[in-house]
């Protein structure tokens, strides 16, 4: 039973923390077909906004996750300024963007590396979303209160982009320019804004799931690199573009790595969510809930 | 003529270099109905794509209410009423009727009159109400092509331009489409369409411009057309 409470807390930790990351993805590939390689970097700026807020500053704790959903809101539509708006139009948008994007990461990712990596090398900050060290008892598995903030943060920003997605205007004009740019076009719907608007909400959930990688894990210029790998596994597994199905996929991609790290090691947790994935496409090429065409009109 | 409600002048426009249309002049006076007739692949659909903003003329210019609206994007060429009814009818598949029909009144002066027009709509096209919760993709051809022509229709156009209404369908559907146009046509809007088929149109529209190979090669109306079958011959086969 232990062994099972275990699997399942920090299945859905991780799981919450990749859904928002490839939520975000997902979206911005089903907008525009856009593989965004500076997500990861995001992830880490998301950690360093709140780091900025609440160590540096000084600031509420509480505050820190709002302040860095937006900074990372403008970055992502920075990103796009930076690249995918003078892109757009190209024939190999798909390809050029990725290396775009990958080498915009990089460059971020420098930068944070000269100037920052001796600034906290030594001060690791392990909980910014920390509610002390106050836990509470599931079978006797002790479980931190910081454990039940990650799921609901995630919980209620990805029902929050949902509804908003359903039931707003603005939110039908991004489903329709995913689901037919000219047709969008056609109705009078800004497509440039709304990738921008894509970009930054995808971005913005980007930096909370890196506030929630720092709870585990040190700041560090290069953190998000690995979670940013499996956000896009996570959206390769649900099939590309498919919102609800990254959600599900990201779930069940945090709850494989938590029993194969529970029941084995901690080293096969990684192969084991790629062993997942090449068995998935092998059943369903185009991913567990993907549809088969996926091509830009 | 002075009230030409859009103009088109001297157009060239194609892809990759290569021209589709050459020299094509016309206009469509307002509260008529003008139509582009000619053989699949000739230019008609790339006309319709300049006139929305989907493509741009390489050369040209195209007036619409005596404003240039060439070279714009195509999302501000609708916000100033000009509405196209595409070919294939690019709806969106995944989205229900009433959210396809919510997103042709996408434009805020659209939107401000939905719930009044839409009710408008379902009377003219009553298989539509029928089916408001189901998804695009899931419709029959006939319809598709009418949530198409509701989803233009709720935009509030100026124009309306409908590429190929009849294309793919039965011929009693096709029927029931020309009824729709038939109907719009005495609301006395402004209808730019382009068919293959001259029997379609040869009683409805004012004004006929066959169009072959990329230039216009006959203007007139119905009944010169009729009158004169070896026009008909040479470019429809008869």
């Amino acid at each position: 039973m232990d062994f099972f409470v275990q699997i399942i807390v920090s299945g859905l930790t991780f799981g919450s923390m990749y859904a928002l990351a490839a939520v975000g993805l997902a979206l911005v590939w089903g907008a525009f077909n856009m593989l965004n390689m500076s997500h990861g970097i995001i992830m880490t700026l998301g950690a360093y906004f709140a780091l900025l807020w609440a160590e540096l500053l000084g600031w509420p704790l509480i505050l820190a996750a709002p302040f860095s959903l937006v900074c990372g809101g403008l970055v992502g539509a920075i990103v796009y300024f930076l690249s995918a708006h003078w892109m757009i139009k190209q024939k190999n948008f798909e390809v050029t963007i990725i290396i775009a994007t990958f080498g915009l990461g990089m460059a971020i990712e420098s930068g944070l590396l000269k100037f920052l990596r001796e600034m906290f090398r030594t001060a690791p900050y392990s909980q910014p979303l920390s509610l002390g060290a106050k836990s509470f008892l599931i079978f006797d598995v002790p479980v931190s209160y910081q454990r039940l903030v990650i799921w609901t943060a995630a919980f209620v920003l990805i029902t929050i982009v949902g509804i908003f997605l359903r039931r707003t205007s603005v939110g039908r004009a991004i489903r329709a320019t995913a689901q037919d740019r000219n047709a969008a076009r056609l109705m009078g719907v800004p497509v440039r804004r709304v990738y921008v608007l894509v970009l930054a909400i995808a971005s913005g959930l980007a930096a909370v799931s890196g506030i929630m990688l720092s709870s585990f894990k040190d700041v560090h210029p290069l953190m998000g690199g690995d979670p940013m790998l499996k956000a896009f596994i996570v959206i390769v597994l649900a099939g590309l573009g498919n919102i609800t199905g990254a959600l599900y996929a990201a779930l069940l991609v945090g709850l494989v790595e938590a029993s194969v790290k529970v029941l084995l090691a901690d080293k096969y947790g990684f192969t084991a969510i790629l062993i997942l994935v090449i068995l998935a496409l092998i059943w369903k090429p185009s991913g567990i809930f993907g549809r088969a065409t996926v091509a830009r009109q | 003529m002075a009230d030409a409600l859009l103009r088109v002048e001297d157009l060239h426009a194609g892809y990759e270099g290569q021209n589709v249309l050459k020299n094509i002049s016309f206009e469509v006076p307002d509260g008529s109905l003008v139509t582009l007739l000619g053989p699949n692949g000739h230019g008609k659909t790339t006309m319709l794509r300049c006139i929305s903003g989907l493509i741009k003329p390489t050369q040209g210019r195209i007036e619409f209410d005596g404003k240039r609206i060439d070279g714009m994007e195509a999302e501000r060429i609708v916000a100033r009423g000009v509405v196209m009814i595409p070919q294939g009818d690019m709806l969106f598949p995944e989205m229900s009727v009433y959210d396809n029909l919510r997103m042709g009144a996408y434009l805020k002066k659209a939107n401000a009159a939905f719930e009044r027009n839409v009710e408008e709509i379902y009377t003219l096209l009553p298989r539509l109400k029928e089916r408001t919760s189901q998804l695009a993709r899931t419709l029959s051809g006939g319809e598709r092509r009418m949530l198409a022509i509701g989803r233009g229709l709720l935009a509030g156009g100026r124009i309306l331009m409908l590429d190929e209404p009849s294309l793919g369908l039965a011929p009693i559907v096709i029927d029931q489409i020309y009824d729709i146009i038939r109907d719009l046509k005495s609301q006395g809007r402004t209808l730019l369409l382009v068919e293959e088929n001259a029997s379609r149109i040869i009683d409805l529209a004012e004004q006929i411009h066959l169009i072959d190979t990329g230039n216009i090669v006959w203007s007139g109306g119905g009944e010169e057309l009729q009158s004169n079958p070896q026009v008909l011959e040479t470019y429809l086969g008869g």
